[in-house]
């Protein structure tokens, strides 16, 4: 069995690390991969730093330093591929794999399977709209916000695959979310119905909302990773930013053509 | 009652959110559950007590600990049960209020919603981490 050199194993740690950060592993998390893998095939000291937007691996080779930078793109969450990183590693570290083999497992990791669009709208459309019942909503604004968290997600899903700003993308999503609600309040009142535009908005922004960025980035400065902490929870905001920015620019819009928010 | 039909909305909130995140299939089921009990746990405490400190902060230490228990024994990451876990508590209504309120020139409502936000923002991120505490002292006592 061909053993694999000490540069192969860097470079194959650095693209699990990689292809873990891109689906929004913690930044320790890949860390420790990194580390793991590249000291279980070579035994000199090795430094690994990571930021959400990339990895930096140092190390001695026959006493040369060694040290490789790799940016890394930021896409969405996906932790059925850091279940498969973290699987993987520990294969890699525990046995003896040919190059071959890391490399074939490695192509899986880049095109793991994913859930079918159909499902993944009618599920997005489920946490949006079962969250307004959480709040207490009614039957009716649970399904609007059913419907606007499945529509809000198709969306931005579009935009995500057209490669589109993520401060771009919000405030569209943003946009979309209020004036869904929006057009479907006034669209219900129309037959007499009355359901709330603050319950029915919640929905499919909470699709879009970053609290579990706020929430990590808050768990990385807690637990001493002050950058990557800093870092998500800037991100955080200014997702939040764009996302009211868009919600802004509809009740703006609905103050200037109906006249009065007291409806809301 | 209420809690039984709230955490059953919750199973089917977190279950949405879990496939959004794409967690591996055969683990949708327990992060779902996860999710359930931490919500119900939340209510509890939250009609017994006016701080609202106290139960995002006592539902996130549960869904951590039978997240990272989960976790140990699926050989899985812990991130996929937590994640989706917290999602019933996690701000999002209080972030969405903070921008609404900005929106609307009401910029002493949006301090007091903004900051009740962090508060349960970092109520959140201390109780996953007093849980993986927890988890790390009794680890070698759980059976295999």
């Amino acid at each position: 069995m061909a053993e694999i050199s000490i540069k192969k194993a860097i470079s194959i740690a650095l693209e699990t690390g990689r292809i873990m950060l891109a689906n929004g592993a913690e930044v320790y998390r890949v860390e420790e991969t990194i580390e793991r893998m590249i000291a279980s095939k070579h035994s000199a000291p090795v430094n690994v730093f990571v930021v959400s937007t990339g990895i930096i691996v140092s190390t001695e080779i026959d006493g040369d330093p060694y040290t490789v930078v790799d940016r890394t793109p930021s896409t969405s969450l996906d932790l059925e591929v850091i279940s498969r990183a973290n699987a993987f590693s520990r294969l890699f570290t525990d046995d003896d794999m040919t190059e071959e083999h890391a490399e074939i497992i490695l192509q899986g990791l880049r095109n793991h399977p994913r859930f079918p669009n159909s499902v993944r709208y009618l599920f997005s459309g489920a946490a949006g709209g079962f969250f307004v019942l959480l709040l207490g909503g009614t039957f009716i604004e649970f399904l609007s916000a059913y419907i606007a968290s499945a529509l809000v997600v198709m969306f931005t899903d579009t935009l995500t695959k057209e490669n589109m700003n993520f401060f771009i993308k919000n405030i569209s999503g943003g946009l979309l979310a209020a004036g869904l609600a929006l057009v479907t309040v006034l669209f219900l009142r129309l037959f007499g119905i009355f359901a709330s535009y603050n319950h029915i908005v919640v929905g499919p922004l909470m699709t879009l909302v970053p609290g579990v960025a706020l929430t990590n980035g808050i768990r990385d400065l807690i637990s001493g990773e002050l950058i990557a902490g800093s870092v998500k929870i800037m991100e955080a905001l200014f997702i939040a930013i764009a996302l009211a920015f868009g919600v802004g620019v509809v009740l703006q819009l609905s103050l200037a053509i109906i006249g009065d928010l007291s409806w809301i | 009652m209420d809690i039984i039909i709230q955490s059953f909305y919750s199973f089917l909130c977190v279950m949405g959110f879990s496939v959004m995140f794409n967690i591996p299939r055969k683990q949708i089921l327990i992060a779902s559950l996860n999710g359930a009990i931490g919500w119900s746990i939340y209510l509890l405490l939250q009609s017994g007590s006016a701080s609202f400190i106290v139960p995002p902060l006592a539902g996130s230490i549960v869904v951590g600990v039978i997240g990272e228990i989960a976790a140990i024994k699926n050989k899985q990451p812990a991130t996929i049960f937590i994640i989706p876990g917290i999602i019933p508590f996690v701000p999002g209504y209080g972030i969405y209020n903070t921008m609404y309120h900005i929106i609307n020139n009401d910029f002493s409502q949006a301090i007091v919603s903004g900051s009740e936000s962090m508060f349960i923002a970092v109520s959140i991120a201390c109780g996953i981490i007093v849980a993986t505490s927890i988890v790390k002292l009794i680890k070698e006592s759980l059976p295999a």
